[in-house]
């Protein structure tokens, strides 16, 4: 049986969410802050999640997005081969909905038109869009949106096979103790390894979408979650970079078969308003 | 044992002077009141064209404080939209130009280049930084906003912001203190080179 699935079906939930992420921030990620708050002890530290806490009333109450970077939309879509979209194509679909959403909530336009002889679009469009083909009539999409300051330190490893693990891991604290002052921390992580180079950045990406909460279901993978954040932690760079004890609120690993020649390593991070949502027709 | 030594809080007005700066220290809190001026790179690299054009600039550069920032659009009867700091390590390559021109704070998120600590202590000029991704709560700290310039560049327009008690700490001080640097020296719980 195929499900038909009308171009206004996919629009108006879309857009809807695209407004929602954008001001109000989960319950989940509002509760992260709060335990932050209190693992703090300098002045600074617990200055900067106080005012992160207060930016959640202030945005709800004034209907004014989180951060001033509403980002550039990523849609991680899994379309069951029995789904049909009718009336247009799902970027058709995703950038309509931004284009509403950005236009009707006085949302910032960040998108040019092409990097180096570009203007800026005018309505955020398009968004960026992986689909991903699965058995069934389900149509699942993952919201993701981030500015541009945590996705300017997004890092690819070309490492060696057969390496300790951990090898990986100071990779990753590496290039946060360089960057992560100007993503906007406490950070959530996503980190990819396997496939090849531009898959490991894409399953970096994807890693991170996960929702809060949701660690890996490999106990391996689980473990090295929850020791590399540990270890981020002990970094000390703390929220914004002024030094504390939270600088990551979590890292998402997600792995992929590979060459034997290769390891790629790709990481790719989300400042502290992370934004993201699951949809499903 | 390293202790935290006590954090100043100073409440200080735009346009800030030369004795203004050389009492803060990174990790003091000012409150700051007056005009701060948004600019992001396309900003400044208009307005370094118009300066080699010989144009004069809508505002007074000597004493002046730039804000790193792109706001939101203002929905329909607010003063302004979300307006939190950009990354202002993007700006460093047009620091010394305005600094020589009297520009004497700014005003962003994260650590910069580690010229820019030279540059501070050489024309006695502070970096702040605010709290990024707090976007609407910063907002409620202005006052009025005045579009001065570049509207064709959207968010990178020229904005002058009026600011009461706007939160910012301290991160560079003219003295070469760095405050993203003693927060890890206080905080770091682990050896990085192994």
């Amino acid at each position: 049986m195929m499900k038909y699935i009308s171009h206004e079906d996919l629009i108006s939930p879309l857009e809807s969410a695209l407004i929602e992420m954008n001001i109000k921030s989960s319950e989940k990620l509002q509760n992260c802050m709060m335990e932050a708050l209190t693992q703090e002890k300098s002045d600074s530290a617990r200055e900067m999640f106080s005012e992160i806490i207060e930016n959640y009333v202030i945005a709800q109450e004034e209907c004014l997005p989180l951060c001033q970077d509403t980002g550039m939309v990523m849609a991680e879509v899994s379309m069951g081969i029995e789904v049909v979209l009718t009336g247009g194509t799902f970027q058709e679909a995703l950038d309509e909905a931004i284009r509403r959403a950005y236009q009707k909530s006085y949302f910032r336009k960040s998108v040019l038109t092409d990097p180096l002889i570009g203007k800026n679009t005018g309505d955020n469009t398009p968004g960026i869009v992986f689909i991903q083909q699965t058995h069934g009539d389900e149509l699942q999409v993952n919201l993701l949106v981030k500015g541009g300051g945590c996705d300017n330190i997004s890092a690819l490893k070309m490492m060696t096979p057969g390496i300790d693990p951990d090898e990986i891991k100071k990779f990753i604290l590496q290039e946060l103790d360089k960057n992560a002052s100007r993503a906007c921390p406490p950070l959530i992580i996503g980190v990819g390894i396997g496939g090849n180079a531009a898959y490991a950045l894409y399953l970096a990406s994807r890693a991170l979408g996960r929702p809060l909460g949701t660690p890996n279901h490999c106990k391996e993978y689980r473990q090295w979650e929850e020791q590399w954040k540990n270890e981020i932690n002990q970094l000390g760079i703390g929220p914004q970079g002024v030094g504390g004890r939270v600088t990551c609120l979590e890292v998402h690993i997600e792995s992929y078969p590979t060459h034997i020649a290769s390891l790629p390593v790709g990481m790719v991070c989300s400042c502290h308003v992370f934004r993201q949502k699951k949809l499903s027709w | 044992m390293i202790r935290m030594k006590p954090i100043n809080e100073y409440i200080l007005k735009t346009p800030l002077t030369i004795d203004d700066i050389l009492i803060l220290h990174s990790g003091d809190k000012v409150l700051l009141n007056g005009e701060v001026y948004c600019a992001r790179d396309a900003t400044h690299r208009r307005m370094i064209a118009d300066i080699k054009a010989e144009l004069e600039l809508p505002f007074l550069l000597m004493n002046s404080t730039f804000y790193y920032a792109g706001p939101s659009p203002a929905p329909p009867g607010k003063i302004i939209g979300s307006v939190g700091p950009t990354t202002s390590s993007r700006m460093d390559q047009f620091l010394e130009y305005f600094l020589q021109r009297g520009l004497r704070a700014t005003i962003g998120k994260g650590e910069r280049s580690s010229e820019i600590k030279k540059l501070l202590e050489k024309y006695s000029s502070v970096y702040f930084i605010t709290c990024g991704g707090a976007a609407a709560y910063l907002s409620s700290f202005v006052v009025r906003s005045d579009l001065l310039g570049y509207e064709d560049l959207g968010a990178q327009a020229l904005i002058r912001l009026w600011v009461r008690d706007f939160p910012l700490l301290v991160a560079y001080d003219c003295y070469g203190g760095d405050l993203f640097e003693s927060g890890k020296i206080h905080h770091r719980r682990i050896n990085l080179i192994e």
